[in-house]
């Protein structure tokens, strides 16, 4: 028997499955920043500064080792004190669920639904949690799928931000929502693509074509080859996944945003406990 | 073992405490048997133990909650798992592995137990609840019984002493309910655990229980005495109880055989009235044609005969009990006069007609079948969408559903979840969705499973109302005491024939299985039920 007050429909958007305690938004911050360094610091390095240049084949590395340090020392914070047994089990669950759903994606014309629970997740339960989760789902599946690599981190903080990102929508509600969490979806995982493209670059495309990355050549040259090599090399396959993912969480979205926060209501994460 | 001191606690959203100023000790060893209406504040009380209430629900708790000295303010469950297991209503929602052995282990993995002590315990635990032979089966083939032991192993594994169940027979069929009683009164017999128990199935208690906990609910104070105290003032009691506060009997008998043994003036006084009719059957002029015919009615699923050449006739008005052990045939018979299957032999007719003939649309309007699982016709996402779905799909006035819904079961919460509705309120909630379209033939399989007193009640009103209308019932039972109550006829089904067929009085009456309280007490009288007592006592007043 359910206690008698889970009661009423539920009325709100977002609960705080993970609440950000002011110690835990700083230290996220400061990390996103470092982690933004590490996708774009090839379109940001500066020309003139000829020690600048000399670091830059190395610098993917830097971040390489430097990203999932800062991810660990993140998500601990958000793990001290503010994760309770509830949301641990949610988010176990839910990145089985999203690792689960990396497996049938054959990676043909970018039908990749992994991204697809993170979004309404991020919704019903918040930012602190969908940033968790989207890195805990990525790392989850990169085991189950064997994509560990020095791109992990990169993928983790990808994910992550967009499952921040879906707790930070603005109010909406039916229909409205629908459109607004589709939409989302489609234009975040269109971000998501070129911001690993962005991590790639400098040396997946060379230095001796029209569009390899120039150390010092200024942003607008970098930024200018940057776009044609994403526009050539994966645009056709993140396209089609923007639209997969936006399509499914138009299709499904309304069922899964129900039995999310069915089950946020029933875990009871905003409701204090008070001994007097 | 357990302390409430000045226990007070208010759920986030409520204005009034749903406990309020609670002491209460229960000592080490006692069965210690908590009963109340459904909404009391059990659950409540009961999840206060362990520190989930209010550290898993959010809430105001003051007072202080010890259990072996632990006070929940300062251990979170989690803290508690090792002194206090706790089993819920449904089993399966508890499971988290697959297999029996592995079940049993998950526990005390989680506890971080060497595996050498991990290996012994389970073990040991299989043998305490007669699970040795299956321990290598797939927890999803047990039956009902077998996994609500299961789920009680799985706890007892970590070696608490005191083990807290939340209505763990509310699910299940009265055999397997006694499977569960059974082995708890040998924990507590024989490793002097300290157990506390909500239970609606009190017949089936009372006889063991040391101690009783009323929680009259809206925050009074709780009743707390030994079982006969207690049960002398309960509103919540078992038929035995009722007839004994009627011939005013003390202390009150808690077994068939101690009211027995002070049965005999009421019996003598009772013996000067006339005895009781024979049966409230309506006979209608002229009699009515049969709705349903079953005719040499086989079924057979491969090599297992399910039901063997059958007659059955179900006329207007009456309510037909079909009762027999597990495997029986009760739910196979009532699946082909829903025609959810075509019968292997002979003929199933409802209305002449053979209802697997008939188009889905059409069927539901004269066959109406509520399963033992009445979750299984819920798949909306609140009451109010399951009755709206089931207006449109039956082709009824928007409303239709709603309106029987609140007939079945005034001031159902139409927004929640079905999920999230008690047993019983999920029962109304299917039977006023089968009800609805109004078909003249109404089958319920096993519908009194975790309902308490008052739903019982008010089914067995809402099935008299319905035959008296001229609508025709089978309900396939193992609940004794609903067959008195609303039967008109028993049909009795052993290996898939029908051994006995007449009326309910005089099966129930012979059978010692099937007879209930009332009828074994006042035996060889044929009285069924306590409200026929009180009436020809009210009768003979002088």
């Amino acid at each position: 028997m359910s206690p008698p007050t889970l009661g009423s429909p539920p009325t709100l958007t977002s609960t705080a499955a993970i609440r950000l305690r002011p110690r835990a938004s700083v230290l996220l911050a400061v990390t996103s920043l470092v982690g933004a360094a590490g996708f774009c610091w090839p379109l940001l390095i500066h020309g003139r500064a000829t020690a600048n240049l000399a670091h830059s084949a190395d610098a993917p590395w830097l971040f390489v080792a430097v990203l999932p340090l800062l991810l660990a020392v993140v998500l601990g914070e958000l793990a001290e004190g503010s994760l309770d047994a509830k949301a641990i089990a949610l988010l176990g669950i839910l990145a089985a669920c999203g690792a689960a759903l990396r497996i049938p994606s054959p990676g043909v014309a970018g039908f990749e639904p992994v991204f697809f629970l993170l979004i309404p997740a991020g919704r019903v339960l918040g930012r602190g949690f969908g940033f968790v989760l989207g890195a805990v789902t990525i790392a989850a599946s990169a085991l189950i799928t064997g994509g560990i690599g020095p791109w992990l981190p990169f993928q983790m903080f990808g994910a992550a931000w967009m499952g921040f990102g879906a707790g930070c929508l603005p109010p909406a509600k039916g229909k409205a929502e629908l459109v607004l969490l589709a939409g989302y979806a489609a234009v975040s995982a269109l971000l998501y693509g070129t911001l690993l493209n962005l991590w790639f670059w400098p040396f997946g495309a060379g230095t001796t074509t029209s569009f390899s990355f120039v150390p010092g050549a200024g942003l607008v040259h970098n930024l200018h080859s940057f776009i044609l090599f994403d526009v050539t090399t994966s645009l056709g396959f993140d396209i089609p996944r923007a639209v997969t993912n936006g399509a499914l969480v138009l299709v499904l979205g309304r069922p899964v945003l129900a039995a999310l926060r069915r089950a946020s209501r029933r875990a009871a994460f905003d409701v204090p406990v008070v001994y007097d | 073992m357990i302390r409430f001191t000045d226990v007070t606690f208010t759920y986030a959203e409520a204005d009034e405490p749903t406990l309020r100023g609670i002491d209460l000790a229960i000592e080490e060893g006692e069965l210690c048997v908590v009963v109340g209406q459904t909404g009391s504040g059990k659950t409540t009380l009961l999840r206060a133990i362990n520190g989930l209430v209010p550290h898993f629900t959010g809430g105001r708790l003051s007072g202080d909650v010890r259990v072996d000295g632990r006070s929940t303010r300062e251990y979170p469950p989690r803290e508690l798992a090792d002194v206090v297991g706790v089993v819920g209503q449904n089993p399966a929602a508890s499971f988290v592995t697959d297999v029996v052995e592995d079940e049993l282990a998950y526990t005390m993995e989680n506890l971080g137990i060497a595996p050498t002590v991990m290996r012994r315990r389970v073990e040991d635990t299989l043998d305490l609840l007669g699970l040795h032979e299956l321990r290598s089966r797939p927890l999803s083939t047990l039956s009902g019984g077998q996994q609500q032991r299961v789920a009680i192993g799985a706890v007892l594994t970590a070696s608490p002493r005191v083990l807290v169940l939340d209505e763990p027979t509310s699910a299940l069929d009265p055999a397997a309910a006694e499977e569960v009683l059974a082995s708890l009164t040998r924990l507590v017999h024989d490793l002097g655990m300290t157990v506390v128990l909500a239970e609606h199935r009190l017949e089936r208690v009372i006889p063991f229980a040391d101690r009783m906990v009323l929680v009259p609910g809206r925050g009074d104070p709780l009743v707390v005495g030994t079982t006969a105290d207690v049960m002398a003032t309960s509103p919540v009691a078992p038929p035995i109880v009722e007839l004994a506060r009627l011939a005013g009997w003390r202390p009150v008998p808690l077994s068939v055989r101690d009211a027995r043994r002070l049965a005999d003036p009421l019996r003598r006084r009772l013996a000067t009235v006339p005895a009781p009719a024979p049966a409230p059957a309506p006979v209608l002029e002229p009699v009515p044609l049969p709705v349903a015919i079953a005719e040499q009615l086989s079924v057979s699923f491969g090599e297992v005969v399910a039901l063997d050449g059958v007659d059955l006739q179900v006329r207007p008005g009456e309510v037909v009990a079909v009762m027999g052990r597990n495997g029986s045939g009760k739910s196979t018979l009532l699946a082909q006069l829903a025609g959810l299957r075509k019968p292997t032999k002979g003929t199933v007719h409802v209305l002449g007609q053979a209802p697997t003939d008939l188009p889905p649309r059409r069927l539901i309007k004269q066959v109406g079948l509520v399963p033992q699982d009445a979750g299984m016709l819920l798949y909306g996402e609140t009451v109010a969408d399951e009755c709206a779905t089931a207006d449109h799909e039956t082709g009824l006035a928007p409303g239709t559903t709603a309106a029987m819904l609140e007939t079945v079961l005034p001031g159902m919460p139409m927004g929640h979840h079905p999920r999230d509705l008690s047993e019983g309120q999920r029962l109304a909630l299917a039977l006023a969705i089968v009800l609805a379209p109004a078909p003249p033939l109404v089958l319920l399989d096993e519908p009194t499973r975790g309902l308490d007193y008052p739903s019982k009640y008010r089914l067995v009103e809402l099935l008299r109302k319905m035959a008296a209308g001229g609508d025709c019932i089978v309900v396939a039972t193992h609940d004794v005491e609903l067959a008195a109550q609303v039967a008109t006829r028993a049909v009795v089904l052993a290996e898939g024939e029908v051994v006995s067929d007449g009326v309910a009085r005089d099966v129930v009456c012979h059978s010692p299985v099937f007879a209930p309280q009332v009828a074994k007490v006042l035996a060889p009288d044929p009285w069924l039920t306590v409200d026929e007592v009180r009436s020809a006592l009210a009768g003979a007043a002088p």
